[in-house]
């Protein structure tokens, strides 16, 4: 057997199995891991990424994609308590919750994943070009490849199906070349496995493939692509370095139709019902990029409805839309012709004037989610059920229960979501586990032990430095052996060498033996980013015993050889300057400490709506403590004016159980009719009071939730208040639930959408409005089928899978009107033939006519808005809001739900309007995030803090509001202020000692001495030139 | 801008859901449908908006939008919720015959209504001479067991132009050595196009007439010529709790000569391309076969024009088109020769009488055509064996 599989069978029980390595398989992992859960990481690809990996840049924020990505990629390797099991699949699951075995069928690499470097070599030398699956098969790599430039494991693989030798015995080029020994031809699949006691199935989606059909000339005209294949198009590691060029010709288009709903809201056999859900704002974000590419290109979206139902999506769309040369306009499509000269491609749609025809360079596909085509094959495997759309059956009121106990699910597989809820479910699912294995937590965890730290207070600077080929990255532009030369000719520079990877294990190794060996006390390496690589170095430093701040990373990768690859000596010589000044600014760097904190191992859970009562169950199920603070008098939130769901469930039934279980559990200690006055403190160390039933009480702990909720808005419009007709949705369904008489002899009704929002004041999607509307009118529909029901709407957002029920309606003969926001629909009160009716007028857009509907009850869809408590929690806890006045979370893609200040979490409406189980699942993912900081008996704060010299503050508080995580606070020491800074709250980003007027605040670690140190090294050859020095 | 009350209109939505089911409900007003539409490549016309229409009961059942749509099924293949705009058509046509009401496009149905009545036919032509294009050639009248009886049609039958596929067919029966039979005057109009046309009476009439003929001449097997024929006989007589066996002569062509019975002696050394029939291939699938058939004789090149097969272009013919008249320069039928003649076409070939009558149509009308040459494919088979 081979040594890097033995290693792994040995060590072949673990706590969860995460299948799936995109976004929400990551996400999953990394917070199991930091509960102490040992994780087996399973991936089917030969790295980790998934999905995300293929993307350009993420919407609404167009973030890069991998720069924010690949990071998590890293902490993966990294951790400790994360085994990655790429290139892997699932065979057979056997057991049951607490005690499952999984068979996993390891595919050949035909690589020793424990030899290859990455260095790329075999690559180089390959001879045979085969379409790069990367790149969606629109440029060529080699056979032996690596996935892509940041994969994680960075391990080559062998295409089989393209190897001379794999299929002829023709070619071991590579065997030859490999300078590790890494390459192995005859390695076979391989058996493994694996106990563990709880899954999560994290297995994502596949994109919606158009050449089956050969929808819109796909796979004939050339000049049609599908949005993933642009993705990478406009990507700079796409196949033409980010130019946007066409298949065609390689010319730069100069006109692009982006055709919406391909494969989605199609009842067109091979076609998808539902809706994909994101492919309207990730269409709106490659226009917005398109033109960052070329401001002079035309862009035309084909659409029906535009579904900016998610947080800031709707400005996003806006964005598009206004920008100069694009287009929006609302039709489907058919392609005319392919023009045979220029291959340009003519697309024929709708207007109210008449079908017109017009011809395009590019034509984009926005092709949606579709089910993994081996869904069956997996659900067979894990023995769980699919939906008859073939994702992920779930428990309607907990999107993450799979039918099957102790497997559970996070991601696309539950259906079309975007990045952000991919990232909640991850963390929820791992609050799942959590409860199920919370008695075997850290059992299986590992920890690093360090040998005591070495005192170099009294020794002169030695310095050693390592300079990293990175492969082909650095070395193939870079002197690499140059540049150690001449960092040995440095002053204070006792020892230099060169890896191929300096970040690889073993190179780790030699680096601790050289520290040790040669009694090194200050580290430089030169390589890539300390953004993502400079953790792993001052980890390599603590494993040889001394101080992690004795190191410095000059990064020769992406501030030389990959900007300056043309000019392989100018980039040698600025690598030369950068360990130069790397070196100088060593030299004096200072030990640093970091503060460990104690973890009170309570929760505050603020809000006692559904999300926060699921949060509060989840983190008492995980065997943590938790306070629950509600303003009002009774638990339950707006759930309380919900009566069923879309499915039809029962939400009191469930809202009566939740309380119960809420009320009875030990661990939960609830306040209702209760207001926080007061809150201190930071991560670990809370300390807030509650005033309730006339008594402060303080509370010590060690995370808060933020599950707050929203309100609904209070319509001024429409007859609202003025005639007992006249309802919002939610009274609406309050009465339908009642058996209210008015309702029960209604022979017709009419819904308002967007009302109180998507305007100048709330210029956001309410979200929830128009599912809830269809909810109720097909309640209304199931009472009384002969009920006249219209809805009046902008665009239907019924996205997901409640599109289903949209059609249903319509199928049942509910009447959608579409109006427009410059035109929006008359109610008045008058009398018909003596029946005093709601009339209602609207304008047709189809027929350019003025409809009158007699309505006998008006409902208004009205807004959801925040919660007029949030200004006070903002105060309190030092958060922020979004400019919607939703608490705004530390990053709207990768960290949903955490706050920018550290232990805060936040879940349900209080981010953003939402579903009743999109609130639950968000709120176990808040309970997941939460418990990787309770789990642990510390926390530690980096020793890189700012400090006040109290001698020089003034107490002017200008630090104190340049601070945005409440760091800084100004104490009464007499005559005078003085600024003190909180050193678990600074996140030593600096902002404070930019802005001293005197001086008084200097940042550990980016001390003035150690910059000023750095930059004279820059400018020292230039000074002896001049003979200044 | 006018306003209408929708309360006043609700006798005529009921009216329209009655006799076409729910299906134009589920429209979302996607607009891909009148993108879809050929009329909108000639004219304009828009099946969204009659749809629209139609859900509010705001349709002008006098108006001529109703009297438009040839049932091609080219946006009701396509349309994404499901919405059957060709049944919506014929429902809205069932009002307006119901009521006598018929505007200029639509005013020849009135007579071809009383033709089907009287005579059984759409031309005003005689029954007694159903048969007259059998003259001189060896065509028995049907007498049961296990023959199969020809269907010519009325077009066949009467037409002049026709009849030479009617006379093709026999002479190629004949030298495969089938045992056929026809009606003659028994035979009736299938029926199919004056139900599209909104006369659902008359149709029930010509179909019960029919039922009862064959089912007393103990008919089977059925080999039909039209795709109209094929498609009512197969897909709507069965409404009537009968089943026959149909086949198209494209189908049955390609069965002889799998079978043996029918050989290819002589070359075909023509460029030509195949127009798939509305009713022939989008509604029932056959694609293959006549293609197939063509494929096998020697020396005949056969192309494809840009629109083939599913997104195959309509001549304008169906849903009662080929009574109607349509102006010079909205003619569909010229369209789909300028494609023929656009990919190098000598002959175009298909296999449905009222496309090969607009066709030849459009050969007369309009220019540089002139060269090609208009065949249903039993033509091009007699000239082979």
């Amino acid at each position: 057997m081979e040594d890097w599989l033995r290693e792994v069978t040995e060590g072949k029980i673990g706590d969860v199995m995460v299948v799936g390595g995109g976004i929400s398989g990551i996400q999953a992992s990394l917070d199991l891991a930091e509960m102490g859960f040992k994780v087996y990481l399973i991936d089917k690809a030969p790295a980790l990424g998934g999905h995300m990996a293929l993307f350009d840049k993420t919407f609404p924020t167009n973030d890069c994609s991998m720069c924010i990505e690949s990071p998590k990629f890293i902490e993966c390797d990294r951790h400790p308590n994360i085994e990655i099991l790429s290139y892997t699949e699932v065979e057979s699951v056997e057991g049951e919750a607490g005690n499952f075995k999984v068979t996993l069928i390891r595919k050949p690499r035909y690589v020793n994943e424990n030899k290859c470097t990455g260095c790329t070599t075999c690559r180089e030398y390959c001879p045979v070009l085969v379409p790069d699956p990367f790149n969606q098969n629109l440029s060529f790599t080699k056979c032996t490849h690596i996935y892509f430039s940041q994969a994680v494991p960075l391990v080559s693989y062998i295409d089989p199906e393209a190897c001379l030798f794999l299929k002829d015995r023709k070619c071991n080029i590579c065997v030859g070349v490999c300078e590790n020994q890494a390459i192995d031809l005859n390695q076979k699949p391989e058996k493994l496995e694996v106990k563990v006691g709880a899954i999560i199935l994290a297995p994502g989606y596949e994109i919606f493939d158009p050449k089956v059909r050969g929808d819109y000339g796909y796979g004939k005209m050339e000049n049609v692509v599908t949005s993933l294949e642009f993705e990478r198009l406009l990507c700079s590691t796409g196949p033409y370095e980010g130019e946007i060029r066409r298949p065609s010709d390689g010319k730069h288009p100069k006109k692009i139709a982006w055709i919406q709903c391909v494969g989605s809201r199609d009842t067109t056999p091979g076609g998808n019902s539902y809706c994909s859900a994101v492919c309207c704002t990730y269409t709106q974000k490659q226009v917005i990029l398109a033109k960052d590419h070329d401001p002079d290109i035309e862009a035309v979206v084909f659409h029906n409805d535009i579904r900016s139902w998610g947080k800031d999506f709707e400005r996003f769309y806006q964005r598009a839309a206004n920008l100069p040369g694009v287009r929006f306009i609302r039709s489907y499509v058919s392609i005319g012709r392919e023009v045979p000269e220029s291959k340009n491609v003519t697309i024929r749609y709708s207007t109210p004037d008449g079908v017109k025809e017009e011809e395009f360079e590019l034509v984009v596909l926005s092709v949606g989610l579709a089910p993994l085509p081996d869904a069956k094959e997996l659900a067979e495997k894990f023995g769980i059920e699919l939906t008859p759309h073939g994702f992920c059956k779930t428990n309607p009121f907990d999107p993450i229960e799979t039918t099957r106990p102790g497997i559970f699910v996070s991601g696309a597989f539950q259906g079309p979501k975007d990045i952000p809820e991919s990232v909640f479910a991850g963390s929820g699912a791992v609050a799942h586990c959590s409860e199920l294995l919370s008695h075997r937590r850290g059992k299986l965890a590992k920890k690093r032990i360090y040998p005591p730290e070495r005192d170099v207070s009294g020794e002169e600077p030695r310095v050693g430095v390592f300079v990293c080929h990175c492969g082909a990255n650095i070395g193939s532009v870079v002197n690499v052996p140059e540049v150690v030369e001449y960092a040995r000719t440095l002053p204070n520079v006792v020892y230099a060498q060169e890896d191929l990877f300096s970040c690889s294990t073993d190179a780790a190794q030699r680096i601790a033996d050289a520290i040790r060996e040669n009694q090194l006390n200050r580290v430089v390496v030169a390589a890539c980013t300390p953004r993502t690589h400079e953790p792993l170095f001052r980890d390599t430093l603590r494993v040889a015993g001394i101080n992690q701040y004795y190191f410095e990373m000059a990064n020769i990768r992406e501030h030389c050889s990959w900007v300056h690859s043309r000019e392989k000596e100018e980039a040698t010589r600025k690598a030369k300057d950068l360990v130069r000044m790397g070196v100088a600014r060593a030299c004096v760097l200072e030990p640093l400490q970091e503060l460990e904190l104690p973890v009170n191992k309570a929760a505050l859970v603020i809000g006692g709506g559904v999300a926060g009562m699921t949060s509060a169950l989840s983190l008492a199920e995980q065997g943590f403590e938790v306070y629950l603070v509600e303003k009002e008098k009774e638990l339950g939130g707006m759930a309380r004016r919900l009566y069923y769901t879309i499915e039809g469930l029962d939400v009191q039934a469930y809202l009566r159980n939740l309380v119960r279980k809420v009320y009875q559990h030990p661990l939960i200690h609830v306040y209702t009719d209760a207001v926080i006055v007061e809150a201190t403190g930071y991560i670990g160390n809370f300390v807030t009071e509650v005033k309730h039933e006339g008594r402060v009480k303080e509370i010590l702990h060690g995370v808060t939730i933020i599950a707050t909720g929203a309100e609904e808005y209070k319509p001024t419009e429409y007859l609202y208040g003025e005639d007992d007709r006249v309802l919002t949705q939610l009274e609406l369904e309050e009465k339908i639930a009642k058996g209210d008489r008015m309702i029960a002899k209604a022979g017709s009704l009419v819904m308002i959408q967007c009302v109180g929002c998507r305007n100048e004041e709330r210029n956001y999607c309410s979200r929830v409005c128009c599912s809830q509307a269809i909810k109720n009118a097909l309640k209304l529909k199931e009472m009384n089928p002969e009920m006249d029901i219209y809805i009046l709407f902008r665009d239907m957002r019924t996205y997901g899978f409640y599109e289903d029920y949209y059609r249903k309606a319509a199928d049942l003969g509910v009447k959608f009107i579409r109006y427009d926001v410059d035109d929006k629909p008359e109610v008045e009160a008058v009398e018909v033939e003596g029946r005093s009716v709601l009339r209602v007028t609207v304008t047709e857009p189809i027929l350019g006519q003025r409809l009158a509907i007699d309505a006998d009850i008006l409902t208004l869809s009205a807004a959801v808005v925040p919660s007029a408590g949030n200004e006070e929690m903002v105060k309190l806890f030092k958060l922020t809001l979004n400019p919607d006045g939703f608490f705004l979370e530390a990053h709207v893609k990768l960290r949903p739900v955490d706050f920018a200040v550290d232990g805060i979490f936040l879940c349900g409406m209080a981010h953003y309007p939402k579903h009743l189980h999109e609130a639950i699942s968000q709120a176990y993912g808040a309970a997941g995030r939460a418990v990787t900081i309770l789990s642990k008996d510390k926390v530690i704060a980096s020793g890189s803090v700012a400090e006040v010299d109290e001698k020089k503050c003034i107490g002017c508080g200008t630090c104190v509001s340049a601070c945005t995580y409440g760091a800084i606070e100004l104490q009464d020491k007499r005559p005078i202020k003085k600024a003190k800074v909180n050193p678990v709250l600074c996140k030593g980003d600096g902002l404070c000692n930019s802005v001293c007027p005197t001086g008084a605040i200097s940042l550990k670690h980016f001390t003035n001495e150690e910059i000023d140190r750095q930059i004279d090294a820059r400018f020292e050859e230039m000074r002896t030139e001049v003979g200044v020095a | 801008m006018e306003t209408v009350v929708l309360a006043d209109y609700k006798e005529i939505q009921n009216f329209v859901r009655e006799k076409s089911g729910d299906s134009f409900r589920l429209c979302y007003q996607c607009g891909k449908c009148d993108s879809l539409c050929p009329w909108n490549r000639v004219t304009s016309f828009s099946m969204r908006r009659l749809i629209t229409q139609a859900s509010f009961g705001l349709v002008e059942i006098e108006g001529e939008e109703i009297w438009r749509c040839t049932t091609c099924g080219r946006c009701t293949k396509e349309c994404p919720r499901g919405v059957n705009q060709t049944e919506v058509s014929r429902a809205l046509r069932t009002i307006a015959t119901e009521y006598r009401v018929f505007p200029s496009r639509a005013q020849p149905i009135s007579a071809v209504g009383a033709n089907l009545a009287t005579l059984g036919n759409p031309l005003g032509e005689k029954r007694e001479k159903r048969a007259d294009w059998a003259e001189g050639l060896s065509v028995k009248t049907f007498t049961g067991g296990a023959q199969i009886l020809y269907f010519p049609g009325c077009y066949l039958c009467y037409d002049p132009r026709m009849k030479k596929v009617a006379r093709a067919t026999a002479n190629i029966l004949n030298a495969a050595g089938v045992d056929f039979g026809i009606l003659g005057p028994e035979e009736n109009c299938c029926g199919e196009s004056i139900r599209k046309a909104g006369d659902e009476e008359l149709f029930n009439r010509l179909a019960k007439e029919n039922i009862k003929t064959f089912i007393e001449h103990g008919v089977r097997k059925i080999l039909v010529n039209s795709p109209h024929c094929y498609h009512t006989f197969k897909n709507e007589y069965p409404e009537f709790m009968v089943k026959f066996e149909v086949i198209h002569t494209t189908q049955f062509l390609l069965r002889l000569i799998e079978e043996g019975k029918l050989k290819f002696n002589k070359e075909y050394g023509k460029r030509i391309t195949y127009h798939d029939p509305c009713y022939l291939g989008r509604h029932n699938g056959i694609f293959h076969e006549p293609r197939e058939v063509l494929k096998r004789i020697p020396g005949l090149e056969l192309v494809e024009m840009p629109e083939s097969y599913e997104e195959s272009l309509c001549c304008g013919g169906g849903g009662g088109g080929i009574w109607m008249e349509t102006p010079k320069g909205e003619r569909l039928s010229d369209l789909r020769l300028e494609q023929a003649i656009g990919v190098g076409a000598e002959v175009l070939v298909t296999s449905c009488p009222y496309c090969i009558l607009n066709f030849e149509d459009s050969r007369l009308t309009i220019e540089g055509v002139e060269g090609l040459e208009i065949k249903d494919i039993t033509e091009i088979v007699q000239e082979v064996i």
